[in-house]
């Protein structure tokens, strides 16, 4: 039953605290993070069965905010997992918080990719965010990512903020296009509860503009694998396995602070809470969800329907013993052009990705077996 | 129980003159019920009606109270108050020898006082007029003794009380006994027994409620409805003391329940006489005059297949609503439903909030219409209860319809506001009359399709709600009307269109394509609103299409929350039926209705 090739952990310090963040995070201190990586050790000893793992996903918060003994520790730790021989081995960064010598220690340990954080170069946009960028700095420091080998790169991207035009989106575009990387993850800004901008009352900038911003982006990066809804990558070798492992629906570790898992028939969540997470209580309360089938088969359906490949019939069958059609109805979808169906493949075709909740929404109502 | 000690009497009013309060109050002092016990207003069971504070279903209570040494029963009869009701208040006029005409010390006579006195005058009831909420600070009892005198009745046979605070009640009770008369039928005759209402339970079958006119019916007794020809055996007789007390008979004069297992709703007819089936009468009671419905509108289940519970529900509704008339109908838009009629449209809301409420049936109601008499051009009549019905222009030589008189009761101050208002109705004046130099009727003969579209609203919002109105049909007018369409994304939508004034089309098209563009979320796609009369559209409103609806990040953390909000936003769409390829919510229907005009 359990088939888990995946880890994802969680680092979640940070020298700054960017004003849209939502994820799990706290301010940079050498002593907590001293304890946190203690604890990531007993954490991953006590859950890690020793599955050979085809990614390992380093996120934050800033892994790269950590210094170079506790970047030590931390592969240490993760030495510990067995990695397959063409393993995706992923690690979050900041451009303040990187130099060559954290490229050289990531190089040593097997890092393979890299993930920026680079959002905008815009002055607008920076300051709405509260962040910072020396383009130098990021020429730079992707120039020696590709000289030392770790030559799959992604940049992070956000649009729709607030007094954003079009020619700033395009300015960062261009930039983007510039460095030569080999991926590029797109999101509009999101408010979320208990962030800076949401306290301060943000307004979303107007739907039309947000939709326009996206068709544009699509355009630009036309030569690009647009793979998932928000997601470029040069071609499709260079796609995010680690992330495809969760829209593909399958299993993975979650370790550290406010980290999600998949293992078996349950999805669960880690503590947020630093305090409770360093006396060896990791769960967070009343976040166990045990899967059913049919929680699955709803899962599989919203992944899947994010990426270009869709649903693919043949494996959803080996999966849960039934054609799709068992559950949920979908001829007339396909009729009505809002999903396609080709070579036993059922997505939704990329000019309604961006209201594809619509279309998930109405498969969903075709409910016929439950 | 002696029958010169029986007293059947009711209580009419005005909506929220203190009836039910004046009940309760009644019901404490005779001891029917204790302090303690009392839940606010007794007799209302439905929570339908303690919510909306009004009446809706008769109820019937025996309560016993001592005078000179003698104990005397009396049958209190509940009725509602608002005028879409005036059926079931003659229903139990038909029951009693007395009525309680209560007026609120505060407000006086309004519309419905007066045509709920009528309705008691016009039954042969002996009328004691009460003067309720005297404690209230705002109360002007020697203004509205004044008002009672002006329509007939003496200083000294008005009873003043207080049902909040008590005063009044002993000298009220003691009234009912010296005043009303006791029944006049006869223990030997052979049975008659009207049934005043009936209810179904899932246990008992059909309940009925029945006021005994003649001889007495027992348990076990095998008795006929004298009009729909069904025999059955008493299984059981009770009176409500509020509570139920089984009993072994009950004769003439007596009010209370009987049940026969009777399975079989359409074997009961409210109205109907109860006889002995081996010794019968040989004339059945008179009965009632038959309500017939002013209002129809299209009933849907949401979801299709919950169409024959729909049926089983209006068939249980009209056991004790015999206004209530449904025929299956069907349209393109929203496939099988019901075409119901209603006495008014407090009656329409109340039956589609039971049905929903009662039976979880989520529904879609059409927007209300009115019968209109359509001549063709071959000479013949067709009566039209739907705008589907409507035959084609080229056909129609003329178009009438059913015109009522409204009186609208008002201080005097708000007589331009409500001239204004029937105007804009297309009413034509008839007079004013002055109650007193404050007090107004004011008459006007309008459309009753005008009275069903917003009067009531409108006209409480003229008079900063004072104003009071009652309403009588008096024919059919010729009038210049049209079928206006709605097009959704080029379709006719059938459960949308709405007859209307010619010359009123323009802005009624103006406004519910307004309002439809408000109602109708965003679509995949853009959706035209179009309002036609024949192929000429006279409005148009465009619904843009839906640009973004996507999580535009979704990774490992956010994966359960993106699940639970999809699973929401599928839940959201449950109350929408899905017209063509455009999703419309239940509320659109109705949108036809509150569009204000123009």
């Amino acid at each position: 039953m359990r088939d888990v090739r995946s880890c994802y952990i969680h680092i979640p310090f940070c020298n700054k605290i960017c004003s849209y963040c939502d994820f799990c995070k706290i301010f940079y201190n050498e002593e907590i993070v001293d304890k946190y990586l203690d604890e990531l050790e007993i954490e991953i000893n006590d859950s890690y069965q020793g599955e050979v793992l085809d990614t390992i996903y380093i996120g934050g918060g800033t892994p790269s905010s950590l210094n170079n003994k506790q970047l030590n520790k931390l592969f240490s730790i993760i030495n510990k997992l067995n990695k397959s021989k063409d393993i995706e081995f992923t690690i979050e960064c900041n451009f303040d918080s990187i130099d060559y010598s954290k490229l050289d220690l990531f190089k040593s340990y097997g890092i393979n990719r890299i993930s920026f954080g680079l959002e905008s170069i815009g002055k607008n946009n920076l300051e709405i965010l509260d962040r910072d960028i020396d383009k130098n700095k990021v020429i730079d420091i992707i120039n020696y990512c590709n000289k030392i080998g770790i030559n799959n790169i992604n940049v992070d991207l956000m649009y729709a903020i607030k007094n954003e035009s079009i020619d700033d989106l395009i300015r960062d575009l261009e930039f983007i296009k510039s460095l030569n990387i080999t991926h590029v993850s797109t999101y509009s800004l999101i408010l979320e509860e208990h962030t800076k901008l949401y306290i301060e009352g943000y307004k979303y900038i107007d739907e039309e503009i947000d939709r326009k911003m996206y068709d544009l982006i699509c355009d630009y990066l036309s030569d690009f694998d647009h793979y998932e809804i928000s997601n470029f990558s040069k071609n499709s070798t260079y796609r995010s396995k680690h992330n495809m492992c969760y829209w593909k629906n399958l299993e993975y570790y979650g370790f550290g602070l406010g980290s999600s898992g998949y293992e078996g028939n349950i999805r669960y969540s880690k503590t947020r809470s630093i305090t409770k997470y360093l006396n060896h209580d990791y769960m967070m309360d009343n976040s166990l969800e045990f899967l059913k089938t049919k929680d699955k088969i709803n899962y599989e359906i919203i992944l899947n329907l994010r990426t270009s490949d869709g649903i693919n019939l043949e494996s959803f069958k080996d999966k849960y013993s039934n054609d799709l059609d068992y559950y949920y109805k979908y001829d007339n979808l396909v009729d009505e052009g809002l999903l396609k169906l080709e070579d036993n493949r059922l997505f939704i075709p990329n000019d309604l990705w961006y209201i594809s909740n619509s279309v998930i929404v109405k498969l969903l109502e075709g409910e016929v077996n439950g | 129980m002696k029958q010169e000690n029986i007293r059947n009497f009711c209580i009419i009013a005005h909506i929220d003159h203190g009836k039910s309060t004046l009940a309760d109050r009644i019901l404490e002092k005779t001891g029917a019920i204790d302090k303690r016990e009392l839940k606010d207003q007794m007799l209302d069971s439905m929570d339908l009606e303690r919510e909306r504070g009004i009446t809706i279903k008769l109820n019937a209570v025996q309560l016993t109270y001592k005078l000179n040494d003698e104990e005397y029963y009396l049958h209190l009869i509940d009725t509602p108050g608002h005028v879409d009701f005036s059926y079931e208040v003659s229903r139990s006029l038909a029951a009693c020898e007395g009525a309680l005409l209560v007026v609120d010390a505060a407000q006086g006579i309004e519309a419905q006082t007066l045509a709920n006195l009528y309705l008691a005058l016009d039954n042969d009831l002996v009328v004691i007029p009460v003067i309720n909420k005297i404690d209230l600070p705002s109360a002007d009892v020697e203004a509205v003794i004044g008002e009672l005198e002006n329509i007939g009745f003496n200083r000294d046979e008005i009873v003043l009380t207080s049902a909040k605070t008590g005063v009044g009640i002993d000298e009220l009770l003691e009234t009912i006994i010296n005043k009303i008369p006791c029944p006049k039928g006869n223990k030997n005759d052979k049975l008659k027994a009207l049934i005043f209402d009936s209810l179904f339970d899932s246990y008992r079958g059909v309940i009925t409620s029945i006021r005994v006119v003649d001889g007495e019916v027992k348990v076990g007794d095998n008795i006929r409805m004298m009009e729909t020809g069904a025999v059955y055996d008493v299984v059981g007789l009770s009176i409500n003391t509020p509570k139920e007390v089984k009993v072994n008979k009950l004769s003439s004069g007596e009010v209370g329940y009987l049940y026969a297992s009777i399975k079989s709703i359409s074997d009961v007819h409210v109205g109907d006489t109860i006889t002995l089936d081996d010794d019968p009468a040989s004339i059945k009671l008179p009965g009632y005059k038959e309500m017939k419905p002013m209002v129809y509108s299209g009933l849907y289940p949401i979801e299709s297949n919950k169409f024959e519970d729909l049926r089983e529900a209006l068939q249980k509704l009209k056991l004790n609503d015999a206004a209530l008339t449904f025929e299956p109908e069907t349209s393109k838009a929203l496939g099988f439903g019901f075409r119901c009629g209603f006495l008014g449209l407090l009656h329409m809301e109340i039956i589609e909030e039971r049905i929903e409420r009662e039976f979880g049936i989520d529904l879609i109601a059409t927007s209300p219409s009115v019968i209109y008499q359509v001549e063709l051009t071959d000479g013949s009549m067709i009566l039209v209860d739907s705008p589907a019905k409507m035959p084609r222009r080229e056909v129609i030589s003329k178009t009438l319809e059913p015109y009522v008189k409204v009186s609208v009761f008002s201080p005097s101050e708000y007589i331009g506001p409500i001239m204004e208002l029937c105007q804009n109705k297309r009413g034509s004046f008839i007079g004013v009359d002055y109650l007193d130099e404050k007090r107004v009727t004011v008459n006007y003969d309008i459309p009753l399709s005008e009275i069903v579209y917003d009067f009531f609203d409108k006209l409480k919002s003229f008079t900063k709600g004072y104003a009071s109105f009652d309403y009588e049909l008096i024919g059919y007018r010729e009038s210049n009307l049209v079928k206006m369409d709605i097009l959704l994304n080029g379709e006719v939508v059938d459960a949308l269109s709405v007859i209307v004034h010619k010359d009123f089309a323009y802005p009624r098209g103006r406004a519910v394509t307004e309002k439809l563009k408000e109602i109708i979320p965003r679509q995949m796609f853009e959706v035209p609103i179009q309002a036609a009369i024949g192929q000429h559209v006279i409005a148009r409103e465009t619904i843009k299409a839906l640009r973004k609806d996507v999580l535009a990040k979704c990774y490992g953390g956010d994966v359960t929350r993106k699940r639970k909000l999809l699973e929401k936003q599928k839940a959201g769409k449950k109350r929408m039926k899905q017209i063509g390829s455009v999703e419309v919510p239940q509320e659109a229907f109705l949108s036809i209705l509150s569009s204000g005009d123009k």
